[in-house]
C-alpha cells in the first residue's frame, strides 16, 4: 500500500513538473512554427539568463513565465469574484486531471521487489476512455464560468460558443472512439495499444475515415483552429478570457496546452499505434529497458509529430463561421460516425473472413468507406450554408424583419 | 423695376438701385472675376477681368441684340432689359488672356507670399486660368520698398488694379500712393518724404488682390489658412467698427474689417487693426488674489467667488462701477446681482477715457475720441436699474463721505484709466473687488483681485455711438487663471452651465424696453436700436413714413 | 444602405466543384501551402547585428533632414508647406525675414516631434523648394520626448550626416551632367 502511495506520489510530481514545463514549451514552438509559416523568424534571442548565449530561444519560456508572474493580477470591479478566480482553476485541474489514466509508454521492467512498473499514474483503470471523456468535458466548465463571471458581454458569448460547441463535438468525438472501442473490445487505453501492437495494424489503417471524424472532432474539443470560436480574438477579442491577465490567465492558456496534449496522446494512442513501431518495440510483454525506453520516445514522437501538425493547421485554414461549424457538427460528422461504427461493426461482426491476411481487406474497406462516404457527403450534404440574401427584393424583405 | 437677365437668370432691380454688372450677377448667385473694382471705390475698368457679353431685350418684341464686342462688367450699368452673358467661351478666353498677361511678370512665389491662400490671383488662376504656363520667363524674386510705418510693396507682384491708390485719395482723402512710370512699367509709389501714413493705411493691405501690398505688422507671421475668423466689434473707439479677429490656436494674428453698411462699410482705422497686442502682452493679469492686510493670498476661483460674496454681504452699502468696456449683458448681470446682494446698491458709470477729438475722413469714415465700446449700452443698463446715470466722480464722493462699504470695481481698459489720488480715495471702503485687464493703481490696493479679459475673449454686445446694437463671438479662450466677466456674474446669479450671453441678453431685451430690438436674433451687422423708438415717435406725431 | 438600393450589384458567387465539397483535397492544398512556407526563405533581418537591406535610400522614408544650399544656408523658406501638408501636425515653424538679399523668409526655428511624425512623406512632396527630406536613418532613438523634438540645427545637421550617400533631388534628378547616373550607384 505504501509502495502504491509512493510510486502515484512520483509520478504524479513528474507528471505535473513535466507536463507544466511541456505546456511553457509548446508555447515557444506554436510561436516558432506561426513565425516560420510566415516566413518569420519568431522568439529566438532568449537563452540563458544573465548571459548573450541565445541556444535558439529556448529561454523563452523562462522569460514568459516570470512576464505573467510579475504581472499585476488585476481583476476588474465588475466581475462576480468567486466564479472569476474559480474558473482557471477548474479549467487546468480537469485538464491536468485526465492525464492520471494516459499511458506515456508501456512499463518499465521491475526495479527491486515487486513487478514491472507501469509508466501511467493511474494503472489498471478499466473505463480509461471513459474517464478521459468526463474529465475533458468538465474543461466547458472553466469557459463557461470565466465567461460568465467576467461579466462582459464578448466574454459571455465566448463562453456561450464553447459550451455549444464543446456539447456539439462530443457525439463525433465518441463516435469515432466507439469504433476504435469496438475493434479492440476494450475502454482500457493500454489494451488498446496492445491490440494494435499485436496485429500490428494501427487503427488509422483500418477506420481512416474513424480517424478523420475523431481528429476533426478532437480539434474542435479543444478549441484550436479552425475551430477556435470561444475565443476569437477578432470577433471576441480573446472571448472568456478577455478579462484575465497575470497568473489566472497563464492558467487557462495551460489549460489550452494540456487540452492540445491530452487530443495528441488520444490520437496517437487509439489510432497511430501508441508506442508501437514496426519491428523495434516488440510486442505485449517482451520487455526490456531497452524496448521500454523506445517505446517512450514512440509514443513522444509521434505525440509531438500530432502537436506540429496541429499548429500547422491553425495557419493553413482559416475559422468557421458558427453557423458552419454546427452544422459541420450536426449535419456532416455525426453521419459519418455512425457510417464508420456500422462499417466496423460489419468487420467485427465477420472477424473470420478478416483475419490474417484478411487483415489488407479490411484495411481496403476502410479506405473504400472514407473516400466513398466523403464523396457521398459531398453530394447529400454539402457544407455550405450560406443564409445570405441572394436578391434585392430578399435583402430588403430581410431588412424590415430586423428593423 | 426693372428685370436684368445674367446667363438666362432674370433679376429684379429696383428703381432706385444703380447697380453695375457685376453686382446684377451677385444676385444672380453668379461671381464674376474682377481685380480693380470695389464697391467701395470709384470705377476705373482697368483690369479687364470683368469683361462679359452684354446686350439689350428690345422690350416691344422681347428680341435680344448682342454687342459685337466685351464689355466690363463693373462698368455697365444693369437696366431693365440689359441682358450678361458671363459663361459663353469668349468670355473664358478672355479671362485666360488676362490671368496669362498678369502672371507673365508675376513672381511665383506664392509659398513665401502672405497673401496666398486669399489671393484673388491664385483663386481666379484655378478658375479662369489656362492650364499651362506659355511664357519662358524664370520665376524671380520680387522687389520691396517700404511705403510707410505699416505697409510695405512687392513691387513685382502687384497687377495695377490701382485700388490702393483710390483709396487713398477718395476714402482716406489724403494722397499718398500713386502710379509711377507708364505701360509695362508701371509702378505703386510715394513720393519721397511723404509715407503712407494716414490712418487708414492698413485697409489698402485688405484691398490689395495679390500679395503686393503686405502689413508689416503680419508679415511672415502666420499663413493664412491657418486661422479662423471669428466675427468681433472693435473697442477701440464707440464707433464700433465691425472685425474680424483672426487666430490660430489661441494666438490673435490680425485684425480685418467686416463690411458693414450701417458703421464701417468695409474700412477699419489702424488703431483697431493693430490694437489686438494687448490681449498676448506678457502683462496681463493672471489668478485670482485676496488681500488680507499686508499679506497676499491666491486665491482659486472656485473659492474666490464664495469668498468674495460673503465679503460684500458683510460690508454694508454697496457700490459698483460699470466700465464702459463691459458688454451689455455682463453690466447687466452684474447690476442684478449687486442689487441682489444689496437692493439700494450705488451703481455708476466707469470714467470714459477720451483722447484728443474726433477723427473724421474724407468719406465719412470717424474715429471718435472716446475710447470705450459700450458707453450707451451701460448708461441705458444704469437707467434702468437707478432711474439715472451716476457719474464716476459722484461714486467717489460717495465713497469719500463714507457711505459705501463694499464696491465692485470693473475696468478692462488696455490703458491706465484711474490716477493715484482717486485709487486711494475709493480704497477707503471696507471690501474692494477689482477686475481688470492690467494692473492699474487700484488693483493694488483692492481687497479681492479678480483678473478680467481682453475683447478677443469677450463675448457679447455692444451698443455704439449711434444707438446701434452689435454682437461679437469670443475668438480665442483668455489666458489660464484670468475669467470672462460675465462668466463669473453668471455663476455669481446661480445660472446652470456655461455662461450664455444670448440669455442674458433675452432677459434685457424683455425688461429694458431701450433694447427691446435685440429680441429677435442680432444680425452680423447688428441692430438699430433707436429705429422703433423713432417710428414710435414718428407714429405718435402722425407723420408720413 | 437599403438592401434594394440600386447600387448594389447582386452577383452568384462560384459554386465549388465536388473536390471543393469534399473538402479533404482543399484541407491538404491549405497545408500544402503552409508546409511550403515553413521551409521558404525568411525575411526577418536580425536586426543589431544584421542591417536590412535598404534598396534605394533615396525614396526611404526615415528621419528627416534639413538641406542646405550651395552656401550652406538652409534651404527652407518657411512657407510652411510642409506643415500645412503634415497629417500628424508635427512639424513647428517660426517664419522671420531672411538675413540675405536674395531671399525672402527663412525658418528662425523649424522643430519636428519626431515622435508624433508618422513618417508619411507628405512634407517632403509639399516643399516647393526640395529643403525636407526624408533619409534612409530609420534606428531613430532617445531617451527622453524632448530629446526626440529635433530642431533646425539638428535637422541639418542630419544633412551633414547624409547629404554623401543620399544627394538632394536636384542633384539627382541629373540637372548637371557631372551628377546623370547617381540613381545607379545606389
Amino acid at each position: 500500500m505504501m509502495r502504491l502511495f509512493l510510486e502515484a506520489t512520483i509520478k504524479i510530481a513528474i507528471l505535473i513538473g513535466g507536463l507544466m514545463t511541456a505546456a511553457a514549451y509548446l508555447v515557444l514552438l506554436e510561436r516558432r512554427v506561426a513565425a516560420w509559416v510566415q516566413d518569420r523568424r519568431g522568439p529566438n534571442r532568449v537563452g540563458i539568463p544573465l548571459t548573450k548565449i541565445s541556444l535558439f530561444g529556448l529561454g523563452q519560456p523562462l522569460a514568459d513565465g516570470l512576464k505573467f508572474i510579475f504581472k499585476e493580477e488585476y481583476t476588474p470591479a465588475h466581475v462576480d469574484r468567486w466564479l472569476y478566480t474559480l474558473a482557471p482553476l477548474s479549467i487546468l485541474a480537469a485538464a491536468l486531471a485526465t492525464f492520471a489514466v494516459i499511458p506515456f509508454g508501456s512499463v518499465i521492467p521491475p526495479i527491486g521487489e515487486g513487478g514491472p512498473i507501469p509508466l501511467v499514474v493511474a494503472p489498471g483503470v478499466d473505463v480509461g476512455m471513459v474517464y478521459v471523456f468526463a474529465l475533458s468535458s468538465m474543461a466547458v466548465y472553466g469557459v463557461i464560468l470565466g465567461g460568465w463571471a467576467s461579466n462582459n458581454k464578448y466574454s459571455f458569448l465566448g463562453g456561450l460558443r464553447s459550451s455549444a460547441q464543446l456539447i456539439a463535438y462530443e457525439i463525433p468525438l465518441s463516435l469515432g472512439i466507439l469504433g476504435v472501442v469496438l475493434a479492440s473490445g476494450s475502454l482500457r487505453l493500454d489494451t488498446i495499444i496492445d491490440q494494435q501492437a499485436a496485429t500490428g495494424v494501427w487503427n488509422i489503417l483500418v477506420q481512416p475515415l474513424g480517424f478523420v471524424v475523431f481528429m476533426i472532432a478532437a480539434f474542435a474539443e479543444s478549441a484550436r483552429l479552425p475551430f477556435d470560436l470561444p475565443e476569437a480574438e477578432q470577433e471576441l477579442i480573446g472571448g472568456y478570457h478577455t478579462e484575465y491577465s497575470g497568473m489566472r490567465l497563464l492558467l487557462y492558456l495551460i489549460a489550452e496546452f494540456l487540452h492540445m496534449v491530452t487530443a495528441a496522446f488520444l490520437i496517437a494512442i487509439l489510432f497511430l499505434g501508441g508506442w508501437h513501431l514496426w519491428g523495434l518495440t516488440g510486442s505485449g510483454d517482451e520487455i526490456t529497458l531497452f524496448t521500454a525506453v523506445l517505446r517512450i520516445v514512440v509514443l513522444t514522437v509521434k505525440v509531438l509529430a500530432t502537436i506540429f501538425f496541429m499548429m500547422m493547421v491553425r495557419w493553413s485554414w482559416p475559422r468557421f463561421r458558427f453557423d458552419q461549424l454546427m452544422s459541420l457538427a450536426w449535419k456532416v460528422m455525426l453521419p459519418l460516425g455512425l457510417v464508420n461504427l456500422v462499417a466496423m461493426a460489419f468487420v467485427v461482426e465477420y472477424r473470420q473472413w478478416f483475419a490474417g491476411t484478411g487483415t489488407w481487406a479490411a484495411v481496403a474497406l476502410g479506405w473504400v468507406v472514407l473516400i466513398g462516404s466523403s464523396v457521398g457527403m459531398a453530394l447529400l450534404a454539402p457544407l455550405s450554408s450560406d443564409n445570405r440574401p441572394r436578391s434585392a427584393s430578399e435583402g430588403a424583405a430581410r431588412q424590415q424583419i430586423f428593423s | 423695376m426693372g428685370v436684368v437677365i445674367v446667363d438666362g437668370i432674370e433679376v429684379e432691380v429696383g428703381p432706385q438701385e444703380r447697380l453695375n454688372g457685376i453686382q446684377a450677377a451677385e444676385r444672380a448667385g453668379i461671381d464674376i472675376p474682377r481685380y480693380c473694382w470695389h464697391p467701395g471705390l470709384s470705377v476705373v475698368a482697368s483690369c479687364r477681368m470683368c469683361l462679359v457679353e452684354t446686350g439689350n431685350r428690345n422690350p416691344e418684341s422681347g428680341a435680344v441684340t448682342m454687342f459685337p464686342k466685351l464689355v466690363p462688367a463693373c462698368q455697365t450699368p444693369a437696366k431693365d432689359g440689359t441682358v450678361f452673358i458671363t459663361t459663353s467661351d469668349k468670355v473664358k478666353q478672355s479671362r485666360a488672356f488676362v490671368e496669362e498677361a498678369l502672371l507673365i511678370d508675376h513672381p511665383i512665389d506664392c509659398p513665401i507670399c502672405d497673401k496666398a491662400g486669399e489671393c484673388y490671383l491664385q483663386d481666379y488662376h484655378f478658375e479662369h486660368g489656362q492650364k499651362e504656363r506659355r511664357a519662358d520667363i524664370a520665376p524671380f524674386t520680387s522687389r520691396r520698398r517700404d511705403m510707410g510705418d505699416t505697409v510695405t510693396l512687392f513691387v513685382d507682384r502687384c497687377v495695377m488694379c490701382t485700388r490702393c491708390v483710390r483709396f487713398t485719395r477718395e476714402i482716406a482723402g489724403t494722397s499718398e500712393l500713386l502710379v509711377i512710370n507708364r505701360g509695362a512699367h508701371e509702378e505703386i509709389d510715394v513720393i519721397d518724404g511723404f509715407p503712407l501714413e494716414n490712418k487708414l493705411a492698413g485697409n489698402v493691405v485688405d484691398l490689395c488682390p495679390v500679395g503686393a501690398l503686405g502689413d508689416k505688422d503680419f508679415l511672415y507671421s502666420q499663413r493664412v489658412w491657418f486661422m479662423q475668423r471669428h466675427p468681433q466689434v472693435c473697442t477701440g473707439c464707440s464707433t464700433g467698427c465691425s472685425i474680424y479677429t483672426e487666430e490660430n490656436q489661441d494666438r490673435v494674428y490680425r485684425v480685418k474689417p467686416r463690411e458693414n453698411p450701417h458703421v464701417n462699410q468695409w474700412w477699419i482705422c489702424d488703431d483697431g487693426r493693430y490694437g489686438y497686442h494687448h490681449v498676448h502682452s506678457e502683462e496681463r493679469l493672471i489668478g485670482a488674489v485676496r488681500q488680507a492686510g499686508d499679506a497676499t493670498e491666491a486665491l482659486e476661483w472656485s473659492a474666490a467667488l464664495p469668498a468674495v460674496t460673503a465679503a460684500l454681504e458683510a460690508a454694508g452699502r454697496l457700490a459698483a462701477v460699470l466700465s464702459p468696456h463691459l458688454t451689455v449683458e455682463e453690466a447687466y448681470a452684474l447690476a442684478k446681482w449687486i442689487r441682489q446682494l444689496d437692493p439700494e446698491a450705488v451703481l455708476a458709470l466707469g470714467p470714459v477715457t477720451t483722447v484728443g477729438a474726433d477723427e473724421t475722413f474724407k468719406n465719412g469714415f470717424t474715429i471718435r475720441a472716446e475710447k470705450c465700446p459700450n458707453r450707451r449700452g451701460v448708461e441705458e443698463v444704469l437707467r434702468h436699474f437707478t432711474g439715472g446715470v451716476t457719474p464716476f466722480e459722484a461714486l467717489v464722493a460717495e465713497v469719500d463721505a463714507g457711505k459705501i462699504g463694499g464696491l465692485w470695481v470693473t475696468a478692462g481698459s488696455p490703458t491706465c484709466w484711474i490716477d493715484d489720488s482717486t485709487a486711494e480715495r475709493l480704497a477707503q471702503v471696507s471690501q474692494l473687488v477689482v477686475q481688470d485687464l492690467f494692473a492699474s493703481p487700484l488693483w493694488e490696493r483692492a481687497t479681492f483681485r479678480l483678473p478680467g479679459v481682453s475683447f478677443a475673449e469677450r463675448a457679447g454686445s455692444y451698443v455704439n455711438v449711434a444707438d446701434r446694437l452689435q454682437t461679437a463671438a469670443w475668438a480665442v479662450r483668455p489666458p489660464a487663471g484670468a475669467r470672462v466677466e460675465g462668466s463669473v456674474y453668471w455663476e455669481l446669479l446661480g445660472y446652470r452651465g456655461l455662461y450664455a450671453p444670448r440669455r442674458i441678453l433675452d432677459e434685457v431685451a424683455q425688461t429694458i424696453p431701450y433694447f427691446a430690438a435685440a429680441a429677435e436674433p442680432v444680425p452680423p451687422t447688428g441692430v438699430a436700436l433707436k429705429a422703433p423708438e423713432l417710428a414710435a415717435a414718428h407714429a405718435a406725431a402722425g407723420g408720413q413714413p | 444602405m437599403k438592401a434594394d438600393d440600386p447600387n448594389i450589384k447582386w452577383i452568384e458567387e462560384p459554386q465549388l466543384g465536388l473536390t471543393g465539397r469534399m473538402y479533404l483535397p482543399l484541407i491538404v492544398q491549405g497545408l500544402t501551402t503552409t508546409t511550403k512556407h515553413l521551409f521558404g526563405p525568411k525575411v526577418t533581418v536580425s536586426f543589431p547585428e544584421e542591417r536590412p537591406l535598404i534598396e534605394n535610400p533615396l525614396i526611404y522614408r526615415g528621419v528627416h533632414r534639413l538641406n542646405k544650399d550651395e552656401q550652406g544656408r538652409v534651404k527652407c523658406v518657411a512657407c510652411f508647406l510642409c506643415a500645412t501638408a503634415c497629417p500628424a501636425h508635427c512639424i513647428d515653424i517660426i517664419g522671420v525675414e531672411s538675413p540675405w538679399p536674395d531671399r525672402e523668409k527663412y525658418p528662425e526655428s523649424f522643430t519636428i516631434d519626431e515622435l508624433r511624425c508618422i513618417f508619411c512623406g507628405m512634407c517632403e512632396e509639399a516643399c516647393p523648394v526640395d529643403a525636407i527630406e526624408l533619409t534612409s536613418l530609420f534606428d531613430l532613438t532617445g531617451r527622453s520626448r524632448e530629446e526626440m523634438i529635433f530642431d533646425k540645427e539638428k535637422l541639418l545637421s542630419v544633412y551633414d550626416q547624409t547629404k554623401d550617400a543620399e544627394p538632394m533631388p536636384s542633384v539627382r534628378l541629373g540637372i548637371t551632367p557631372a551628377h546623370r547616373g547617381m540613381e545607379g550607384q545606389h
